[in-house]
């Protein structure tokens, strides 16, 4: 794939979300659906690289673009992902006086809202893929209930994840 | 300038835990030791990172680069935050690769695709989270508009096969004209 175009799609990916993950819908749709570059499994690999280190939630961006291009990939993936965070600093001077108006809080409040919706649809066939009986779908809840219920720091719960993984592996 | 960007490049390559964990380490380093920022620039800084496109803490440590050294104060603390971390994420996922024929490897990897897969529905509840009401009429409300928005881009999605980028649009259209009656 072309450069450039892998840099444009992550670009469009990253531009249309407001967290780490929330760009997962666009990239699933571009990388997945409609090019047929990745597999569904391939992009959860993607994600558990991007979530195994340290460093923001969005790295799997560059992990996916290292998939699609090598490493050339992975530097457009890397400038695809920092490039929207530098639209902070007009922001700073635009937003910064605008932002306790109601109908801008509202539309930025759909805008969230509609990203939800996305990574529930995104959620699904990735979770699907993940699933592989009884025992990841227990890893699942408890890994939902620990991000949600308690404090505890995400790369315990990989590195538990992993643990469990191998653990059931060696008693089948 | 040399000093920020080796601040940034230490807590952001040795936090684990995502952003909100990596923005508690850098707002007691440069509010609470250093004095570098004041505490309300540090909370408009995390305001607008909130609302800006991309990853929240890459825009973060953009704006309190740039509160701090300017514009180039914001590329030394996005690179030095960013960089190492790529550079690991690519490693491990070539490591990933090359164990695929390893049986106890990919039992190991296998547990940690399910916890993801957890971790995505996580993050879907912190993003809808604060936008759920109570059970007065305001908050029933603010729930109509949850339900309508998220569902309906759930569906259009999943049911209807409609690409992001349209939706996510008309959610912001609704968002617009649905005005937020909040105090």
């Amino acid at each position: 794939m072309n450069l450039l175009v892998l840099y444009l799609l992550l670009l469009k990916a990253s531009l249309t979300s407001f967290s780490g993950l929330g760009s997962l819908p666009m990239v699933r749709n571009d990388f997945v659906v409609e090019r047929q570059l990745l597999t569904d499994h391939q992009l959860n690999m993607a994600v558990v690289a991007g979530r195994t280190g340290p460093g923001p939630y969005g790295l799997y961006l560059v992990c996916v673009a290292y998939l699609v291009g090598g490493v050339p990939g992975a530097l457009m993936g890397f400038l695809a992902l920092i490039t929207p965070a530098f639209l902070v600093i007009p922001l700073m001077r635009w937003i910064g006086a605008r932002a306790d108006i109601p109908r801008v809080r509202s539309a930025i409040r759909g805008l969230l809202l509609a990203s939800a919706g996305l990574l529930l649809s995104s959620s699904v066939p990735l979770t699907l893929d993940a699933f592989t009986g009884v025992f990841s779908a227990l890893l699942m809840a408890a890994s939902f209930a620990v991000l949600t219920f308690t404090r505890i720091d995400s790369a315990w719960l990989m590195l538990g994840a992993a643990g469990a993984g191998l653990a059931a592996s060696l008693f089948h | 300038m040399k000093k920020l960007t080796e601040i940034f490049f230490r807590i952001g390559n040795t936090t684990f835990g995502g952003g909100y964990v990596t923005i508690g380490m850098l707002g007691r380093e440069l509010v609470d030791t250093r004095r570098w920022i004041t505490a309300e620039k540090f909370d408009l800084a995390f305001a607008l990172a909130r609302v800006t496109p991309g990853t929240n803490l890459i825009a973060f440590c953009a704006a309190i680069g740039a509160l701090i050294c300017g514009t180039a104060g914001a590329i030394g603390a996005v690179v030095a935050l960013t960089a190492p971390s790529s550079a690991l994420a690519v490693l491990i996922m070539q490591g990933f690769q090359s164990w695929q024929e390893n049986r106890i490897a990919m039992a190991a990897i296998g547990g940690t695709v399910a916890a993801v897969a957890g971790m995505m529905w996580a993050t879907i509840w912190v993003i809808l989270r604060p936008h759920v009401g109570g059970l007065t009429w305001k908050g029933m409300t603010r729930n109509l508009q949850v339900a309508l928005i998220a569902g309906g881009a759930f569906v259009s999605a999943r049911i209807f096969g409609i690409t992001p980028l349209p939706i996510i649009l008309l959610g912001t259209l609704i968002g617009f004209l649905w005005k937020d009656e909040r105090p």
